[in-house]
């Protein structure tokens, strides 16, 4: 079984004594125009934990995790990773932030490769370290027999794969995953589970959010259940919710919320 | 690394992986390359057989083509980073928005040159046009014009890609601004047919220079803000 190596983000300076947690999110909602995706959801996440986010469709998971990942700004709110201000300055926090979404954002007439190298080129490595980078990454995810292949014709499994190899392309803190699992066969199910583990070991923060709540709560050292919008139930060690509602910060309600 | 050298390294990155794209996708460049053409055709049987007519016409037209086919040219860089979600992607790699928009403004105007450089012959042929001896200056007309149409387009096509209806949006909104340009470059363009009898073609490289430089400016200030959701 191959085993390339983790890139861990080295920590911030002035943070090794008294490390701040990995996410600190204060009251974040998000409104897509008058509808709230995230309702107001207050999460402190100790670093190296890894978070299982559960909860129906809707719940307002990929909207949590595009913000933490800072694809997406939310209308009210607070959010620090790693100690780092998210809205003021995401540029930094996107030095140490690896996100998988839903779509797997490949150029489909390059091939598997030339996106991983194109990845590792804006992720800050070499052209002399890229090629071994690339090529490991490839390994690990089972891709090396069609690395020379066009993303065009892969399946949703290998592009899953290859989105998979990405993520070992970065220097993450913080690994945020949108439904890992899907698209993937048995064989690549056991890679992401293989993956996250070993993001645990070598003390990267994990937030997964998955339909295969059982399998992946297995893996978590934490449950975090999400339901209109707002954290439902929270279950586990090393993370703290607020399941107050509306919090004690005052912060706006946002409007259409009911609860 | 140094900022300057990681900006680069990115823009290229950036330009290489789109330039391949567009090259291995040559259904969309060469229909973009056929359609100038047409262009170019159909607006020569539209002025009618009379020589003296389309010999004046000529540069107007060939800018004609190159704007028609840019626009097509940078929509569909922009097309590229919204299949399969890219363009989120591309927002979260952890490098400077300048550099991003740099790449971008890069392959259009590369892919907007290359489009010049083979629309000039066929102008040439077309319209009975002598240009071997003027083919220095309407090259360099064509870059700079490259250019300022890339650098504004790839502002404006990063504004509209996530428009409904961007195809309709792109240029309307881009049109209005590059009419200097367009007639800078169709002066510069008659300028050096006819031998640049006043001395003026430097007056309007100059102006297209200027256009260039101003829009670059503005459009790596704002392409960060437009990658934002």
């Amino acid at each position: 079984m191959p085993q390339t190596t983790i890139y861990v983000a080295p920590r911030l300076a002035g943070t090794h004594e008294n490390p701040p947690p990995a996410v600190r999110a204060v009251d974040l909602a998000r409104l897509f125009g008058r509808s709230p995706a995230l309702a107001g959801v207050s999460v402190t996440v100790e670093m190296g934990r890894m978070v299982a986010l559960v909860g129906p469709n809707g719940a307002g998971k990929t909207t949590l995790l595009r913000i933490l990942a800072t694809a997406l700004r939310p209308s009210f709110g607070a959010l620090h990773i790693d100690g780092v201000d998210a809205l003021r300055r995401p540029e930094i926090v996107r030095t140490r932030v690896a996100y998988l979404p839903h779509a797997t954002g490949h150029y489909d007439d390059l091939s598997a490769e030339e996106n991983l190298r194109f990845a590792a080129t804006m992720l800050g490595w070499g052209a002399t370290e890229a090629g071994p980078v690339v090529r490991d990454a490839l390994d690990e995810v089972g891709l090396t027999p069609v690395a020379r292949d066009r993303v065009r014709s892969f399946s949703a499994g290998m592009r899953k794969r290859l989105a998979l190899a990405r993520l070992l392309v970065a220097r993450p803190s913080l690994v945020l995953l949108d439904e890992p699992h899907a698209s993937l066969d048995g064989d690549g199910m056991a890679l992401v589970d293989r993956l996250l583990e070993r993001w645990h070991e070598v003390g990267i923060t994990v937030i997964v959010a998955s339909h295969q709540s059982e399998r992946v709560a297995r893996l978590a050292d934490a449950t975090l259940r999400l339901d209109g919008g707002l954290v439902a139930e929270l279950s586990g060690s090393g993370i703290q919710a607020d399941l107050s509602w509306p919090s004690a910060s005052g912060a706006p309600v946002p409007a259409g919320v009911d609860r | 690394m140094s900022v300057l050298r990681r900006g680069a390294a990115t823009a290229l990155a950036i330009a290489r992986k789109d330039a391949l794209s567009e090259l291995r996708g040559r259904q969309a460049s060469g229909s973009t390359l056929f359609f100038a053409a047409l262009v170019l055709l159909l607006f020569g049987f539209a002025l009618g057989p009379d020589s003296r007519r389309l010999t004046e016409a000529a540069p107007g037209l060939l800018w004609l083509a190159i704007v028609f086919g840019g626009l097509l040219t940078v929509a569909r860089l922009h097309q590229l980073e919204v299949e399969d979600g890219a363009m989120e992607q591309l927002a979260l790699y952890p490098v400077d928005r300048r550099a991003i928009y740099a790449g971008k403004a890069l392959a259009g105007a590369v892919a907007m040159l290359a489009l010049g450089a083979v629309l000039l012959p066929v102008v040439a042929i077309l319209y009975a046009i002598p240009i071997g001896s003027a083919w220095l200056p309407l090259i360099t007309t064509v870059a700079l014009g490259a250019v300022g149409f890339a650098a504004v387009g790839t502002a404006y096509a990063g504004l509209t890609v996530r428009m409904r209806a961007r195809e309709v949006m792109l240029p309307l909104l881009m049109l209005p601004i590059v009419a200097p340009l367009l007639l800078a470059a169709v002066k510069a363009t008659t300028v050096a047919l006819n031998g640049d009898p006043f001395g003026e073609l430097g007056a309007w490289l100059q102006l297209l220079a200027a256009f260039d430089i101003v829009m670059l400016v503005a459009g790596a200030g704002t392409y960060g803000f437009l990658l934002e959701d």
